[in-house]
């Protein structure tokens, strides 16, 4: 096992975080899959209106990549085909029967002790609508099948805040997790598990970890890890998983059935239930929340952790990747005086508030708390930043549209994470900056 | 009070009051109100009596609590006590070689007298500039004139004639920032382009040699000219073969009243103490970098011990002088502490810091030693530093990258 020491990155204590236990949800009516929060997909649609579906039926294509397929999370009728801005789709929405009828998959050669090669493990994986579990950095889109990467990350925490606890959605599936890991190995030449410290002394029981960290946020994502060990650029195409995909990943092989679990995490100050909750992919956001929201303030429903997570309505369901709803107070209220309070409860990274000698966690809401003016080169981006870039020289290359300045500045190896932004003293959106540029990047490169 | 009550007006109502005020006057400032060309002043003052009520769109959710106006208000604090003090010593320097009493309500009523004039000027004037600019750019007002805005007066001394702190602040501010395009796009400190601008222009009031203290006409006696000259003034009269400690120590300036700052100056810069407090305030709230005063100081002394060992029997009188005087004299705590560290023109990675810090050290002695026509050597090492710190960086961050894995 190796051992990191992970000196940047920021520890934020928000109040809010879910309590350790795990909640069964009853089935939901109705399902969604949501393929306009997919990034870089170019959906097409397998199904129409009204038809009927099985779990693991297909319900959109990859148009670049015909053969990765998104499947069906509940068997039922299709009731709705909801169309974005210039018909992006944006929901595909599924009314549950009573029963549960599985498309059938065979993994009959994956079982047991056999050996099986590579290509038959990611003919499967397609096949079964897994495959888009496994995503490829430095762009963070779907792994290109064809491509064999020096490592696959499957990383074991969560530091953002609020994402599942993986001890309590690992609990009693450690033997799906070791399945699935048995399959990744054939994908990569090195498998990694990446956990904390703090997580690997309280022992899950025969998770094979690699590689323990001691860090705050994001410490845990396979971009910081790959920053920390790659020794040259051949590495860079790095492939990750997550833990709970594991586990599904495990079930599908041995079960030969499209995996539809999730553990999802309710947190956040205006929950007024917050825990772990298990239930499926593509679960409508309002039975996950029920009456657990408190009265009063209006909330953001945040799906996917505060920094790297989206907006949602209370209409919208949990996509594919998100395993967190984070309810926080919208904000926006003026202060008198904002600029000279004291601050013994407001979170900050700088040292300009009574809060650094503060240790409990503290209530945050989504106020900007400012306006945004010109950069002053105050330098907390690059002190924050986990991968070593600085944001605060890399944003102007971007602004100047200098690309080739940009990326030698590392921008590709930005882990996206947000901290640049939440700590920028300008209220500059940093982090938004260098997600673009990737992503512009991206597109032109394809 | 009659009937026992106590009539106050609690804070919430006061603001409540002055949010109506806002907001019924909102509507002369929009987009077809008359006052549209002025909607960044009623901004600017808006968002001083009350935080912006916007929210995060997308990305990270939640934001920092600090924000620009924040980052310079502290900027601000950390300077009150030498401008208390620097109010207190104007006053007190010119009733003393006034023959005036110099208890502390007189000496401070005194300093006010002289001293807020020029802050006031530099204010009202400076920010004529900044409005006129942000309306016709339609940018929001920056917080940085805040501390420009008393930075400047700071370092002029008490004797400065109104009209010449107006031309400086508009110099500083117009050339030294506007034109490069506002706070954090400037490359040189406004507050010391606006004071260099004055020392080259009119170097007579400017260069030290003259008499910085404000003296009143008192009937029947007359004044001692020599008794208000500045410490670095009464060090560059010293010849050849003369002592400058013992000069100094002759006309009452030993090293604790060079460091507590209880003689004559440019306003803000004189107590070495006072600037080491604001120092440890905005190292400690980590807005100043300590890379960049420590750097200073270690400039300052490894080249004032440099010079000492080059100095004989025969040299001039500033090679032997002990370094530390060169700490406490003039304006170098001030400058290092305030103007040095000052995010936008001083470099932004962390180790070249050092070398601006103890470049900045260096040539503020260089100056002084070699320089027989003005002995301040602070300003110009800032500035002369300011230029260089985008280069500075430029080679830090060439250094990095190339320990990078490339990644494209």
């Amino acid at each position: 096992m190796i051992l990191l020491k992970i000196k940047k990155g920021f520890d934020i204590k928000i109040e809010g975080s879910p309590l350790p236990d795990l909640l069964e949800l009853d089935k939901p009516h109705f399902v969604a899959s949501l393929p306009e929060r997919i990034p870089f997909i170019k959906p097409k649609l397998a199904v129409e209106k009204g038809e009927k579906v099985k779990i693991g039926s297909t319900l959109f294509i990859d148009k670049r990549n015909p053969g990765i397929k998104f499947l069906s999370p509940g068997c039922g009728q299709i009731e709705k085909i909801g169309f974005g801005a210039r018909r992006a789709i944006k929901e595909i929405v599924i009314r549950l029967d009573n029963t549960e009828e599985y498309v059938e998959f065979d993994v009959a050669k994956f079982s047991g002790d056999r050996d099986f090669n590579r290509d038959d493990v990611v003919k499967s994986m397609m096949e079964g609508g897994i495959w888009p579990f496994i995503r490829e950095l430095p762009f963070r889109d779907i792994a290109a099948p064809g491509y064999m990467p020096y490592a696959l990350i499957a990383s074991l925490d969560n530091k953002e805040p609020f994402l599942p606890d993986p001890r309590v959605y690992l609990k009693g599936e450690t033997g799906l997790f070791k399945k699935g890991m048995s399959i990744l190995k054939k994908l990569a030449k090195n498998v990694y598990v990446h956990s904390s410290k703090d997580f690997i002394n309280t022992n899950v029981e025969g998770i094979p970890i690699t590689h323990k960290f001691s860090g705050d946020y994001p410490a845990d994502d396979p971009g910081v890890l790959m920053h920390y060990i790659k020794n040259n650029p051949s590495e860079n195409r790095t492939w990750y998983i997550s833990g709970q995909d594991v586990i599904n990943l495990g079930s599908f092989f041995s079960t030969g059935r499209y995996p539809v679990a999730r553990t999802v995490v309710l947190a956040g100050i205006l929950a007024a239930k917050r825990g772990h909750f298990k239930t499926r992919i593509g679960v409508p956001i309002k039975h996950i929340i029920g009456g657990r929201i408190k009265d009063g303030k209006k909330a953001r429903i945040i799906s996917g952790g505060i920094f790297s997570g989206y907006a949602t309505s209370e209409e919208s369901c949990i996509g594919f990747y998100e395993t967190s709803l984070t309810l926080l107070p919208e904000g926006g209220e003026s202060e008198a005086f904002g600029f000279l309070r004291a601050g013994f409860d407001r979170p900050s990274y700088s040292k300009t508030f009574l809060s650094c000698f503060n240790r409990r966690p503290l209530a945050a809401d989504c106020s900007l708390h400012g306006d945004e003016r010109a950069c002053v080169n105050c330098g907390s981006c690059a002190k924050v930043c986990p991968v070593d870039i600085l944001p605060q020289f890399a944003f102007k290359s971007i602004a100047a549209a200098d690309v080739e300045e940009a990326l030698s500045h590392g921008i590709l190896d930005c882990v996206e994470c947000g901290l640049c932004s939440y700590v920028c003293t300008s209220k500059i959106d940093l982090c938004d900056f260098i997600k673009n540029a990737k992503r512009v990047y991206y597109k032109d490169k394809a | 009070m009659r009937n026992g009550y106590i009539t106050r007006i609690r804070p919430d109502m006061l603001f409540g009051k002055i949010k109506e005020t806002f907001e019924k006057n909102r509507k002369h400032f929009q987009s077809d109100g008359r006052l549209k060309s002025l909607y960044p002043l009623f901004e600017a003052f808006e968002t001083f009596f009350f935080t912006p009520e916007n929210v995060t769109k997308e990305g990270p959710h939640i934001r920092d609590g600090i924000d620009l106006k924040r980052f310079m208000s502290f900027v601000i604090i950390a300077l009150l006590p030498s401008f208390l003090f620097g109010i207190y010593n104007a006053g007190y320097q010119s009733n003393f070689i006034s023959g005036l009493p110099v208890n502390f309500p007189a000496a401070f009523s005194k300093g006010l007298i002289i001293v807020m004039p020029i802050v006031f000027v530099s204010y009202s004037v400076g920010f004529f500039w900044e409005i006129l600019f942000a309306s016709i750019r339609k940018h929001k007002i920056s917080e940085g004139f805040l501390v420009t805005g008393i930075l400047f007066p700071m370092t002029l001394p008490p004797t400065i004639p109104l009209w010449q702190v107006a031309l400086g602040i508009s110099f500083g501010v117009v050339i030294g920032k506007e034109v490069f395009g506002g706070t954090g796009r400037n490359i040189l400190n406004p507050a010391l382009t606006g004071r260099a601008f004055l020392f080259f222009a009119y170097p007579a009031k400017m260069s030290g040699d003259a008499v910085w203290t404000v003296i009143e006409k008192v009937k029947d006696r007359s004044v001692d000219i020599v008794s208000g000259a500045t410490p670095l003034a009464v060090s560059a009269l010293a010849g050849i073969n003369e002592n400058i400690e013992i000069l100094l120590e002759h006309k009452g300036y030993g090293l604790l009243r060079l460091f507590t700052g209880t003689y004559p100056g440019c306003i803000g810069e004189t107590s070495a103490m006072l600037c080491i407090a604001g120092a440890l305030f905005l190292i400690f709230t980590g807005i100043a970098s300590y890379r960049i005063i420590i750097g200073g100081i270690l400039g300052v002394l490894s080249t004032g011990f440099l010079l000492n060992m080059f100095a004989g029997d025969a040299s001039a009188a500033w090679l032997s002088l002990n370094p530390f005087y060169h700490l406490v004299m003039g304006g170098f705590a001030f400058g290092i502490s305030f103007m040095a560290t000052d995010p936008v023109s001083a470099p932004g990675m962390e180790k070249v810091k050092w070398i601006y810090g103890f470049a900045i050290g260096m040539l503020t002695v260089l100056i002084r030693v070699f320089n027989p026509a003005y002995s301040e050597g602070v300003m110009m090492a800032i500035l002369f530093m300011n230029l260089f710190s985008p280069l500075l960086d430029y080679i830090e961050i060439k250094l990095r990258l190339k320990k990078r894995i490339p990644n494209v």
